[in-house]
């Protein structure tokens, strides 16, 4: 794959004149490794995606030694519960979760256990230096609410490729590759034999130190464009852009990523007049503090969160999940199953 | 209009006749009665009925800029603010203590 040299880049460049600056030769044999087909929205979601909440939520972990370390995590408030006349019912809702870590540069072991009787449990291991194996499974005691999954992702020199196998016959594959130094094309194949549902998708990512930006296409009907720039050290802006074209609905967003010594701070405004902020305020004792706010005037919506986290939170596994999900934006049993995923935040 | 006049002139004789009515009383009847009043009314009437209608629009869109900016610019002046403090902070360290900032930055 990597091997199709356009002729272009084997010709010297053309008669470089000394007043133009010299176009960079680029050498295709050596283009950089992309990045995973899943995460090619990273920097927008990012930006304009945090973990926004309603309530209360504490989050502890504690060290036991190097690799082992457990957590405490507690949040109370209201979760939506999604109702036929369309208009939102809040729950108020309580739960405490003990979780287990084990870090090795070689595994990774989660678990995670909610005293409403869910169990996470997620494993990252590395079978051979470029083929790893991940793995996430949900056991909950309400039917049809347990899934497992499983994802084989091959790192090449310049391309990365996937096989992900779920229960419910979920089958999937994807598959990006960087064909200049900025420019990375991929595209993705998924079976759902339970709901017999397929599709095919294709997304592009452009990045340079700069900027990023992305598009994404998918069978299911989702468009999906991104744009982030970053405007200095401290500052990036993004903006997105998605529709639908199944349901013809389409929202575009606009947010500010600000990342200050003391905090980081994420704003964003939408289309549908949809107000949120995200404030991580960073305290002298390895704690994160959190506050969170979201109004939608238009269903006259308010959420505020407020919480402590500890500092090393990644983002990275609450998006893989979410866009996962997002871009298979048709399949309701996976939507709503996507919220408690979304909710575990490792490492 | 032309109603107006006409009634205007059917009351004619009957004011004339009965004499004890005042001239003040006459006025106002004849000012109450007026077409122009009536316009007025209605005018104000309208204009009430719009300002009242612009004021709770006004309201409801200051409202919801005002709640905007609250959430996305507000904590982001605080922030921009304490960043500023921080690093005043640390260029006064780094004078009285004579070493370069950048020896002080990495430690925050």
């Amino acid at each position: 794959m990597a091997t199709v040299v356009p002729p272009t880049a084997t010709m010297p460049p053309a008669a470089p004149k000394p007043a133009v600056i010299q176009p960079e030769k680029v050498d295709y044999l050596n283009l950089p490794c992309p990045i995973p087909y899943e995460e090619i929205h990273r920097e927008a979601m990012m930006s304009l995606r945090p973990e926004l909440f309603e309530g209360l939520r504490f989050d502890f972990t504690k060290g036991l030694n190097q690799k082992f370390s457990l957590s405490h995590s507690v949040f109370m408030g209201p979760t939506e519960v999604p109702s036929q006349s369309g208009d939102i019912i809040k729950i108020p809702t309580s739960h405490y979760e003990f979780g287990a870590n084990f870090i090795d540069p070689k595994l990774m072991l989660f678990g995670r256990i909610l005293t409403d009787g869910r169990l996470n449990a997620r494993v990252k291991c590395d079978l051979s230096e470029n083929l790893i194996l991940k793995a996430n499974a949900q056991i909950s005691n309400e039917p049809h609410m347990s899934h497992g999954m499983a994802n084989f992702d091959y790192r090449g020199k310049d391309y990365r490729t996937q096989f992900q196998l779920g229960n419910g016959a979920l089958f999937g594959a994807n598959y990006i590759q960087s064909v200049t130094p900025h420019l990375s094309l991929g595209g993705e194949v998924f079976w759902a034999g339970q709901y017999r549902k397929s599709g095919i998708g294709y997304a592009a990512r452009y990045n340079t130190d700069k900027m990023v930006a992305t598009g994404q296409v998918a069978s299911t009907g989702v468009v999906a464009l991104s744009y982030v720039q970053k405007v200095s050290e401290k500052v990036s802006l993004a903006t997105d852009f998605t529709y639908n074209y199944l349901s013809k609905d389409a929202i575009a967003s606009f947010g500010y990523d600000y990342i200050l010594r003391q905090c980081r701070l994420r704003g964003k405004i939408d289309s549908n007049g949809c107000t949120s902020a995200f404030l991580e305020e960073r305290l002298n004792m390895g704690l994160n503090f959190i506050l969170s706010a979201e109004i939608d005037h238009r269903k006259k919506d308010y959420k505020f969160g407020v919480g402590l986290t500890p500092l090393a939170v990644t983002v990275t596994v609450c998006c893989l999940n979410s866009i996962f999900f997002f871009v298979r934006g048709s399949f309701s049993p996976d939507e709503d199953s996507s919220k408690p995923l979304r909710r575990l935040s490792l490492v | 209009m032309a109603s107006s006049k006409s009634g205007k002139r059917a009351s004619l004789p009957r004011s004339n006749s009965d004499n004890n009515e005042g001239i003040l009383t006459r006025v106002s009847t004849a000012v109450s009665q007026s077409p122009i009043v009536n316009t007025t009314k209605q005018a104000a009437s309208d204009a009430g009925y719009i300002t009242k209608r612009l004021l709770k629009s006004t309201g409801k869109a200051a409202w919801i800029v005002g709640t905007t900016f609250l959430i996305l610019v507000v904590p982001l002046i605080i922030e921009m603010d304490r960043e500023q403090q921080l690093n005043e902070l640390d260029l006064q360290q780094a004078s009285l203590l004579g070493t370069p900032p950048s020896a002080i930055a990495p430690q925050k």
